[in-house]
């Protein structure tokens, strides 16, 4: 898969090709497991604006359904350690990723659930100012991709292939600014989708129209919610799949690897 | 390279995706006698589990700071 230098077209060009790869089923699967988190989300969401100025007499209930987020996100990371490991077995030649991809390393696991939780933390201690949700998502994405590289138990480990690999590069950067822009495209096209559905089952006898579409429409905060859950789970098998493609080309391109894949391609041709 | 020693391609070997030097092969190959990683896992497991946590209690605080601001 390491066709072309590493640039940011190169990691998408080539994650796009992973997820081709991939779709079936590790991208289902990694949805299976992504959309009870992502539910939680939202019904954490709902509650607080329920509750409004009123939630912090509510405590228990907030974090008991915390507690629930926090065990359907592990369950998701199981979801996401899968699918990276499918989307690097696919990178490599000649080599489809079958049963293989589920064997993931219990200790490249535990690292990734570690520097993962880290970055779960710091979305919400600093989800107010905004930045908490930008270096939450750049942390997350460069703890799945360096996942594998993780061979040991230990909490020094991780850190230092995140630092290594994320530290001062321009395209993780803008990585994270194309699949913001892609975040918003997807948005766009989830609604479009469910006015497009809502639209078309309309034309259908019987169909309690008025009802529906109190249901699906933007004044309803639970289906503005459920569109944003959707369009984060429409980008995720990319932005899995272009940090695993990011590390495992910024690795090539560390060890030369990169230079003897060109070198070959130009005999070939 | 797990390393991170610069080689040529001729003296470093691929193993399950992973690219290493022939020290680093060796010590991998005789780290289960030689070494334990307990400490390791009791670390990572620890600092884990407190991460969650604090993750849930960030959630919480940080949402009803919000919900407070409406």
């Amino acid at each position: 898969m390491i066709r072309a230098p590493l640039s940011t077209t190169s990691v998408l060009d080539e994650s796009a090709a992973a997820v081709r790869a991939t779709v079936s089923p590790w991208a289902a699967l990694l949805l299976a497991t992504s959309i009870p988190y992502r539910f939680m989300q939202i019904v954490f969401a709902d509650r607080l604006i329920e509750l409004g100025s009123n939630a912090s007499q509510y405590g228990d209930l907030l974090r008991t359904t915390a507690d629930i987020t926090c065990a359907t996100f592990l369950l998701s990371l199981l979801g996401r350690a899968i699918y990276a490991r499918a989307c690097r077995l696919a990178s490599e030649p000649g080599v489809a990723p079958g049963r293989e991809a589920l064997r993931v390393p219990l200790t490249a696991f535990a690292s990734y659930v570690f520097v993962a939780s880290i970055a779960e933390a710091f979305t919400y201690l600093f989800f107010v100012t905004g930045l908490g949700i930008a270096f939450g998502a750049i942390l997350s994405g460069l703890a799945i991709g360096t996942m594998e590289l993780n061979t040991e138990p230990g909490i020094r480990g991780p850190l230092q292939r995140l630092a290594r690999f994320g530290g001062g590069s321009r395209i993780v950067a803008s990585l994270a600014l194309v699949f913001f822009c892609a975040f918003v495209v997807a948005l766009l096209n989830v609604a479009t989708l469910f006015s497009a559905i809502f639209a078309l089952a309309s034309t259908v006898g019987g169909w309690d129209a008025a009802r529906w579409h109190v249901l699906l429409s933007f004044s309803n905060r639970r289906f503005v919610l459920t569109i944003i859950a959707g369009a984060l789970l429409v980008i995720e098998p990319f932005w899995i799949a272009a940090n695993v493609v990011l590390v495992r080309k910024a690795g090539a391109a560390q060890t030369g690897d990169d230079l003897r894949v060109w070198f070959e391609e130009l005999q070939r041709s | 390279m797990r390393c991170a020693k610069t080689l040529c391609q001729e003296c470093a070997t691929q193993w399950d995706g992973i690219w290493y030097c022939a020290g680093c092969l060796a010590s991998r190959r005789k780290s289960p006698a030689a070494k334990s990683h307990l400490g390791g896992w009791i670390a990572v497991i620890a600092a884990s589990l407190g991460l969650l946590f604090l993750g849930t209690r960030f959630m919480v605080w940080t949402g009803v700071l919000l919900a407070g601001l409406r």
